[in-house]
């Protein structure tokens, strides 16, 4: 028991002697290009660092939705980062069903330090968050204003990611595809001939919901070519018609089932079994984030046999594509701010998490290291970065309990999707009336 | 220092200490949370806020006057007539299986094995069986020679999604009804059987004058058992359809938990829960009132 105690206490001395130096490393010597820490090939030498390093103290929490990177990924990250910064402790706390369980715990009022900005209105950021606008960049950032309130920044994007055809160029060899269809009709016509060869057109995952979100979101983006739609709808009774971006949109994805594009039963769709028929050719496109490549590779795809282009909503030939933000990293104002904030400038600048999860990376100047997304760059691609959403339509939404991918649903399935939206609209205009906006 | 109390103060301590410590857990974990429940449900709580604006009745309101809300108790109906089907097999495998026959712990087993199982494990199984494409179930179909029935989109057809849906309850819950059936059965004394073969009653007035009787207070708890649970699925519905075809396989709770955590209406999730918690009770009232006055 004696030894033990003498073991702690020499370790506390030591410990402290050492943070000591470090505080004398880089009050003394704050021109040395010398990280504090020592010299490892990992870090790259940052004197702004280490003058932080050493009023950067105490546990910083990060609470992630990555559970496959525990104990793997995340060792090297906290590695790294506690060499850099020595007087921190990080650790990664995981959840699944992220946005829920983070949501509860912020109403209890006791959560991590770094968190993902959950769904709530950006009006109420400010009673959780800490503005984020003094953290150094050392360059401009994507999505700046998407989490702002009154002017204050709250939330950093960890990455972005733009939405295109996903395809299996074995695929389209397979079934005479020569070039990459730039307009409707091409694509049509690619997608006939997919069909002829005996693989599936595109994989649609209708079931699962969640993967119509590209049609709920980027083709009306496109097709219109105004990010805003979404906000737009709280202007209107009728935000739902066969003539505008929404009506549009969905009537592609209308056609492209009654044409037999998509799976052959689209009801009975299965997420993780269509990420390896994409590799093995036996379906041909995703319409998708870029996200989903480095998944298709996962699942047995050489990288060289994935592609991705710009989705061809329209016959005018030009590359459109929508620019989106993943999850916004956020710091808890009752944390350990300091430590964090610190934390947040390392993992958008140096973790290369951005490349690992295949995203575009948030400072504008650094370029993406996925070759698909250099290949859907080529078609001179036109981005639209989204508007930062206005609380009136999510208002509107909610209280019309309108879930946007079971309409889109309804809409492919039912004989008459005029009657689909007549009903849609007609809640939407009882809800806002509601609401009094 | 309790040696020195007279032996009646004494008894109330300990009564009271035994008492009070789970009537304790009881209100902590039952009584407060449904009260609170009922207080959320006049309020419109966007579930995060600290303020939570009282506003009435409105809620309840809105569940009963918006068909989109109290119009899916349709699709419970299928739990519920698959459900005394359902009954009615254990009924009939407690019987079997209470007979004098080779193997029957091995049966036994095998039918309750299913109960065992997660719920959310058994639908991903299930929705291996039921895939149109790959699934097991029409593959099966297709090489019994069942050309046009092995492309039954069972899981994509609104008219009977909820039948293949709660065929997948029939299955998992089978056994476990049969398990409170034979205990049921076990506990009948074999005299009475056995008086009423030497009167020369066949196996099956047997079964209607001596077992079913013997049995009643089970099967109601059983129908019981079965009502609230054909009331309550969700987790079936929420791994294989998402409430899909367009809705056609959407249960009250799915719709609960969606009102709640995905458009943040805290209130009129609670209000629902509250009128599911009435309903229960009404469909329970029902069902002994028209069940009673035979079994006493």
């Amino acid at each position: 028991m004696k030894k033990f105690f003498s073991l702690a206490f020499v370790s506390v001395i030591m410990l402290t002697s050492l943070a000591a130096c470090g505080g004398n490393n880089t009050s003394n010597a704050p021109a040395t290009n010398k990280p504090a820490a020592n010299n490892t090939a990992t870090e790259k030498p940052d004197d702004k660092g280490t003058e932080e390093a050493s009023t950067i103290k105490g546990k910083v929490v990060f609470l992630t939705n990555r559970t496959d990177m525990v104990d793997k990924e995340y060792v090297d990250y906290k590695k790294r980062f506690e060499e850099k910064y020595p007087g921190v402790n990080l650790t990664f706390e995981t959840t699944t069903d992220y946005d829920q369980s983070l949501k509860v715990r912020i109403a209890s009022g006791d959560f991590p330090d770094v968190v993902f900005v959950p769904t709530i209105p950006n009006s109420e950021l400010p009673n959780y968050f800490t503005p984020l606008d003094d953290i150094q960049f050392s360059d401009e950032l994507y999505f700046k204003d998407l989490k702002a309130h009154e002017g204050k920044m709250y939330g950093i994007s960890s990455g972005g990611s733009t939405v295109g055809i996903v395809y299996n160029k074995k695929a389209f060899e397979k079934a005479g595809v020569t070039a990459v269809p730039t307009t409707y009709d091409e694509f049509l016509a690619a997608a006939q001939k997919l069909k002829d060869a005996g693989i599936v057109p595109l994989a649609s995952n209708f079931k699962d919901k969640w993967p119509l979100d590209a049609w709920v979101y980027d083709v009306p983006t496109i097709i219109g070519e105004e990010p805003a739609h979404q906000n737009l709808r709280a202007e209107t009774d009728t935000p739902y018609t066969l003539d505008n971006a929404y009506g549009k949109s969905w009537g592609i994805l209308r056609e492209l089932y009654t044409k037999g594009f998509l799976e052959k039963d689209v009801n009975s769709t299965n997420w993780e079994q269509s990420k390896k028929e994409v590799a093995n050719g036996t379906f041909g496109m995703y319409l998708l984030g870029n996200w989903v490549i480095n998944q298709v590779i996962e699942n047995g795809a050489p990288s060289e046999d994935i592609g991705f282009f710009p989705f061809p909503a329209d016959n005018s030939g030009v590359a459109k594509a929508p620019l989106n933000p993943d999850y916004f990293y956020a710091i808890n104002k009752k944390g350990n701010v300091e430590a964090a904030k610190a934390f947040v400038k390392w993992i958008i600048e140096e973790s290369g998490y951005d490349d690992f999860a295949g995203f575009i990376p948030t400072l504008k100047s650094k370029e993406p290291k996925l070759a698909q997304l250099a290949e859907f760059n080529s078609f001179n691609v036109k981005y639209f970065e989204p508007a930062q959403p206005v609380d009136a339509a999510t208002q509107i939404q909610n209280k019309a309990q309108l879930d946007q991918a079971s309409v889109v649903q309804e809409f492919v399935l039912s004989k008459d999707p005029q009657k689909v939206f007549d009903k849609v609209n007609k809640a939407w205009a009882k809800a806002k009336k509601d609401l009094g906006l | 220092m309790f040696s020195r109390l007279p032996f009646k103060t004494q008894k109330n301590y300990v009564v009271f200490g035994f008492v009070a410590l789970p009537l304790l857990l009881l209100f902590t974990f039952a009584y407060y949370p449904a009260l609170e429940l009922i207080r959320l449900s006049f309020t419109s709580w966007d579930g995060l806020s600290p303020n939570k604006p009282w506003i009435g009745w409105s809620n309840y309101q809105e569940v009963f006057s918006n068909p989109e809300i109290f119009g899916v108790f349709k699709h419970n109906f299928a739990y519920f007539a698959v459900g005394i089907v359902q009954n009615i097999a254990a009924i009939y495998f407690a019987v079997v299986l209470n007979s004098k026959l080779k193997g029957k712990n091995f049966f036994r087993l095998l039918l309750f094995l299913p109960y065992i199982l997660n719920g959310v494990a058994v639908a991903y199984l299930f929705g291996y069986v039921f895939d149109t494409t790959n699934g097991s179930l029409n593959y099966l179909l297709g090489q019994l020679g069942f050309g046009a029935l092995s492309e039954t989109s069972w899981l994509g057809n609104g008219s009977f999604v909820n039948y293949t849906l709660a065929s997948i309850g029939f299955w998992r819950f089978m056994g476990f009804n049969m398990v409170i059936y034979l205990a049921a059965l076990q506990s009948i004394p074999s005299d009475i059987y056995e008086a009423a073969s030497i009167d020369g009653a066949n196996g099956w007035q047997k079964f209607i004058s001596i077992t079913l009787p013997n049995i009643y207070k089970i099967i109601e708890l059983n129908l019981f058992l079965t009502v609230t649970g054909s009331l309550e699925v969700f987790d079936l519905p929420y791994v294989l359809t998402k409430g899909g075809p367009a809705g056609a396989s959407e249960t009250f709770v799915m719709k609960i938990v969606e009102t709640a955590f995905q458009f943040n209406n805290y209130g009129l999730a609670s209000a629902m829960s509250v009128v599911l918690l009435l309903f229960v009770i009404i469909v329970l009232s029902i069902q002994r009132f028209l069940l009673n006055g035979r079994g006493e």
